[in-house]
């Protein structure tokens, strides 16, 4: 303190940090990868089995979400007075909204995990929940699509969540809900092809596995367009937008955003791309790929949050 | 009618001297750390020898669109029958929402309560008594002026009827009810 109007810490608009940027990335991972999960069973001409990829889906899927909802009650100022917040409504809030999606997402989330992995559960010494399992069966087809909407609102959430506050001009932007949803996707990919390969042991060269390899370019362009749109926007916005561009060159967060982003998030999939069908489909290379996928998708989240809460208008 | 209370800061009177800040601290209990009320002093501007400063009041806008009652989930930033923003303490579970929605950054978590808080023109302690918030009435150059301007014949309606007057990012649209009278260069004619 060495000015006579006192203390300036709490002035600081970064007011969410990393914890948050955590919940936005497990969040986004959990309904992408449930998203990805469904829509490819739904796609699929197999519908008996269950494919890899979507007992992956049934892992990740409740296990993000769960991880995600522990940071952002942890990262309240009143942790165990999280109960008001389930109490409390205000519709205005994207926030209450989001609790209220959240709240029927994520036990179906786990629900729809029982009954895709029915036959897993004894062999994990779970099989008391099998019964459960097999009661939820029946009620499959609707919980899937309720799950598969509440998916889609959950990922989208994330960035409705942000863009609400007009003090920032980057994160108010009507791109941003759109960007974290495509890029929960990517994430959710990536995810599960990481617990296909590791815990179901699939097959490298699996025809699930391929047709979901060959949904990343397109979600790739898709994000790297979302961005270009996003950046546009600030230029051409001018004023405290514009300014808000300098997160790109200057600071912690454009090292971020061209080499956790750029660089790992897009560069080391599409550069392996290039390499000979052969190596490209074994086991190491695929998970070197879905991992750096997942560390751009992190560092993406890290970026927009920071980047974005530290222009203000 | 709707009372409209709103506060005028004339920086033309305002030496920066930190008395309303003072003041405000002891009214509020505010704790150590965080502040309510602060009066940033900015420059000086301008060519020697004609140099000013600008005394800048940051403090709760009181919006009449708040961006924080409307992220807040819980409803525990809310506006009362009086027009006032405010917080319900028990309702809040300090998700930050509103603080980090606040275009004007004057919204703190209180390290004893745990849940945010602000300004609120004193309305549970002086207001509710009849009194004219803690700042105004300790200005030592009555920089501040508050009341209802709904009601024509106060002393604010007066003011920002005859003086010119500005708010500050007014371009978001949150209609603050903290007016500025904005500093004529030069000091003081008497």
């Amino acid at each position: 303190m060495n000015n006579i109007w006192g203390d300036m810490a709490q002035y600081d608009p970064v007011t969410w940090n990393w914890v948050i940027a955590v919940y936005l990335f497990m969040a986004g991972l959990s309904a992408g990868s449930v998203l990805i999960g469904i829509g490819m069973r739904w796609y699929s001409k197999d519908n008996k089995t269950e494919s890899p990829i979507l007992k992956a889906a049934a892992i990740v899927g409740p296990v993000a979400i769960s991880l995600g909802l522990a940071c952002l009650v942890f990262d309240l100022t009143k942790p165990f007075h999280f109960w008001l917040i389930l109490i409390n409504y205000n519709f205005q809030s994207v926030m209450a909204i989001g609790v209220l999606a959240l709240l029927a997402y994520s036990p179906l989330g786990i629900a729809y995990g029982l009954i895709v992995l029915r036959d897993e559960l004894p062999k994990w010494g779970l099989g008391f929940l099998s019964p459960v399992a097999e009661m939820l069966l029946g009620w499959r087809k609707a919980i899937e699509v309720l799950l598969f909407i509440l998916a889609i609102g959950v990922g989208a959430y994330t960035g409705f969540l942000i863009s609400a506050m007009n003090a920032y001009p980057m994160l108010n932007t009507a791109v941003l809900p759109a960007l974290f949803l495509v890029s929960g996707l990517s994430a959710g990919a990536a995810a599960n092809s990481v617990v296909a390969l590791l815990m179901f042991k699939v097959d490298s060269h699996d025809n699930e596995l391929s047709r979901m390899h060959a949904l990343e370019l397109p979600v790739m362009a898709t994000e790297i367009m979302f961005l270009f749109m996003l950046f546009c926007a600030l230029y051409f916005k001018g004023g405290a937008a514009a300014l808000a561009l300098a997160s790109l060159t200057t600071g912690v967060w454009a090292g971020v955003f061209w080499i956790g982003v750029v660089g790992i998030g897009f560069g080391v999939p599409l550069v392996s791309m290039l390499m000979p069908a052969a190596t490209r489909h074994t086991r190491g290379a695929m998970l070197m790929v879905a991992c750096s996928g997942l560390t751009g998708v992190l560092a993406l989240r890290h970026f927009i949050l920071y980047a974005g809460q530290s222009y203000i208008y | 009618m709707n009372k409209r209370y709103v506060m005028v800061h004339d920086e033309n009177k305002c030496i920066g001297c930190q008395a309303c800040n003072v003041a405000c601290r002891s009214e509020n209990g505010t704790p150590e750390g965080v502040t309510r009320l602060q009066v940033r002093v900015e420059g000086p501007f301008g060519d020697a020898p004609n140099l000013h400063f600008k005394y800048h009041r940051v403090s709760c806008q009181q919006c009449e669109d708040a961006p924080c009652v409307k992220v807040c989930p819980t409803g525990a930033a809310y506006v009362g029958e009086d027009g006032i923003v405010t917080i319900k303490e028990d309702k809040c579970v300090g998700c930050m929402y509103c603080v980090a929605a606040c275009p004007y950054k004057v919204r703190f978590v209180n390290p004893e309560t745990k849940a945010t808080d602000k300004c609120n023109f004193c309305k549970d302690t002086r207001l509710a008594r009849g009194e004219l918030p803690a700042c105004v009435t300790v200005c030592p150059t009555d920089a501040l002026t508050f009341g209802d301007a709904n009601e024509p014949d106060s002393e604010v309606a007066k003011l920002l009827n005859t003086k010119p007057s500005y708010q500050d990012k007014t371009h978001l649209g949150t209609k603050p009810r903290v007016y500025r009278i904005p500093t004529k260069r030069g000091g003081i004619e008497s």
